[in-house]
């Protein structure tokens, strides 16, 4: 069994999490109308799968799995996927599952690729506890804008249903659209707290002699996206902006999170040592 | 209706009734099913079913002094078809409205009746355990029980698709007609938090207020209410629009982003229709309540072929159970 490697395990993840989002399109074409726990499952034995993965590549390395871009999107996946379980038990929030299997699939096919991994010396140029949180913390950060904003989406979905008067509003297993505003919120504030310790450990991170914090690309990628989630947040709290706009945002926030993180990874400085 | 109500039996006088069945030899079994849609009874009886038929028809002439004329408005069915009709009745499959769930409730209180006063023994004991579970069965394997079929109940599970829980939210009553009072009750009795009522006479809606437990506000002041509350029920006899979108729109901003359902059941409408490109604002017309209930007439309709599928397997066990046990056929009215 030497040759069945992590890889092979996380291969196994996405293709649960493949079914999940085959299943998903069933479920989206009845109108989500039937309660079932067959979604969930799907989705618990690839997040299950997914963790034997990243165990086994954590327990080789002896650190926290997040030390090049295939760790590192796997590990987005991962708490993704695991904050997706949990949420997924509150009442009526089963559906969830059905809306972040494709987010799960996707990027999961693209993190297979085998130039995100790279093979690693003796030792991974990316360890040490504080390293470990900071790149943890941030990887859940985007995780939780992950789920915020599948939830955005649910919510998105809802709310045009029962503007328009569509009968599907009335006969899906949805949440309340309050219910789900709500969880967008509180992803999205928990993703901004979680970004914010990140980026705090990065800075007290060792680097060149000289090179300040905020000259590396993807240093200044993150803060970027640290002021466009708190321009979401003080709008959405202090300044009244519509539930619906802010949703919009929060989905277009990860969409533009998803498609610029690998760029900037790659003209990092600080992370391509 | 008049036939119906000349047959019913008070539920006081069924176990006299039943005990004149059995007295009159026509039933070693029997159960009185009476509410305001039907008058059924289900009886084990050692008499061939086309003479019970005749006899029991006599019992229930004679036993209300019915001196008319009956054409088909009586209907008569014997095993396998009767086990079939008391599984449907169960199931809310041969009500007014479809899948309703009133009639289990009534079902299961006429059974529990003979059964108290001892007029059911094995076979009726087993075909109305089964009945029961045969209803549950469909309930929770099909959709047939599914959704809201009157405008009061859209209203109210479309508040519930919008808020997570109604008792943080309170009602506005405007206009002190029937179907708002109806509507606000039923949004009162899942649990919504208060109810302010507004009417052009003060009297009205004084009353109205406290017959619901709420309070009531000088009409003039309605607009003012908005800042509190998350559900309007607006049924007035304006001939023109009470609300428009230049007077909700300064409001909503009072509401910090809270969301509104609107429910507009005036005939001609009291709530201008682009209210609803307000952020926030959900707006539903009796029309467009009215499809949400006829939608799910039609769902509860396509359900049905499902739960005959689901009877007649279990009609059928049941009959094959009771030839193992050799049972005796039985007819039934």
């Amino acid at each position: 069994m030497a040759w069945f490697t992590d890889r092979h395990f996380f291969l196994l993840a996405v293709t649960f999490y493949g079914l999940s989002t085959i299943y998903s399109v069933f479920l989206w074409r009845k109108g989500f109308r039937r309660d079932d726990w067959v979604n969930y499952l799907l989705l618990a034995g690839g997040v299950a799968l997914h963790t034997l993965a990243m165990t086994k590549r954590g327990l080789t390395l002896h650190s926290c799995p997040v030390n090049n871009l295939y760790e590192a999107t796997t590990f987005l996946l991962w708490a993704l996927g695991l904050a997706c379980l949990v949420y997924s038990l509150l009442p009526r929030f089963k559906f969830l599952a059905a809306f972040t299997a494709p987010v799960l699939f996707t990027i999961g096919v693209f993190a297979l690729m085998p130039s995100l991994d790279p093979p690693h010396g003796p030792k991974p140029e990316f360890s040490g506890a504080l390293r470990s949180l900071h790149a943890a913390t941030i990887l859940q950060a985007y995780g939780a804008f992950g789920l915020a904003a599948v939830a955005a989406g649910m919510f998105l979905m809802q709310h045009h249903d029962l503007k328009f008067h569509k009968l599907r509003a009335m006969l899906s297993l949805l949440p309340s659209i309050q219910r789900l505003e709500l969880i967008t919120r509180r992803l999205t504030f928990v993703g901004f707290g979680l970004l914010t310790i990140g980026l705090v450990a990065g800075e007290q991170l060792p680097r060149q002699a000289g090179m300040p914090y905020f000259s590396d690309a993807k240093v200044i990628w993150s803060a970027l996206l640290w002021l466009v989630y708190l321009e979401l947040l003080a709008a959405r709290t202090f300044f009244g902006r519509s539930t619906r706009r802010f949703t919009i945002g929060v989905i277009i926030a990860f969409a533009a999170l998803l498609l610029t993180f690998w760029i900037t990874n790659l003209y990092s400085g600080l992370h391509n040592q | 209706m008049e036939l119906r109500e000349r047959f019913a039996f008070a539920g006081e006088t069924i176990p006299g009734a039943l005990q004149a069945l059995r007295d009159a030899g026509l039933a070693t079994e029997a159960t009185i099913l009476s509410t305001c849609n039907r008058v059924e009874l289900y009886v084990a009886t050692p008499l061939a079913a086309e003479t019970a038929f005749v006899e029991l028809k006599k019992f229930l002439v004679a036993h209300h002094a019915f001196d008319g004329a009956l054409g088909d408005e009586l209907y008569t069915f014997a095993e396998p078809q009767s086990l079939h009709h008391l599984f449907k009745v169960a199931s809310g499959l041969d009500s007014m409205v479809i899948g309703e769930t009133e009639i289990f409730g009534q079902l299961k209180q006429a059974y529990e009746l003979a059964f108290t006063h001892k007029f059911t023994g094995a076979r009726l004991n087993k075909a109305f355990q089964r009945a029961f579970n045969v209803a549950k069965h469909i309930r929770t394997e099909t959709n047939i029980q599914r959704g809201s079929v009157s405008v009061m109940s859209a209203a109210v599970e479309l508040a519930e698709k919008i808020f997570t829980s109604l008792a943080e939210h309170e009602v506005l009553v405007i206009g002190a007609g029937e179907t708002s009072e109806k509507t606000a009750r039923a949004l009162l009795s899942r649990g919504a938090r208060g109810v302010v009522v507004t009417n052009r006479s003060p009297e009205r809606a004084a009353a109205l207020a406290a017959e619901l437990g709420g309070r009531s506000v000088p009409f003039e002041q309605w607009p003012d209410e908005f800042e509190k509350i998350d559900i309007a029920v607006s049924s007035t006899a304006a001939p023109h629009h009470i609300l428009d979108r230049a007077t909700l729109a300064p409001l909503m901003k009072r509401r910090k982003n809270r969301p509104l359902l609107l429910i507009d059941i005036a005939v001609p409408r009291d709530i201008d229709p682009a209210v609803n490109e307000l952020d926030n604002v959900y707006l539903y017309n009796v029309d467009d309540l009215q499809s949400i209930a006829n939608e799910y007439l039609n769902l509860r309709r396509e359900e049905v072929a499902r739960c005959e599928q689901i009877i007649a397997e279990k009609v059928a066990a049941l009959l094959a159970a009771n030839q193992a046990a050799g049972a005796h056929r039985h007819g039934e009215t």
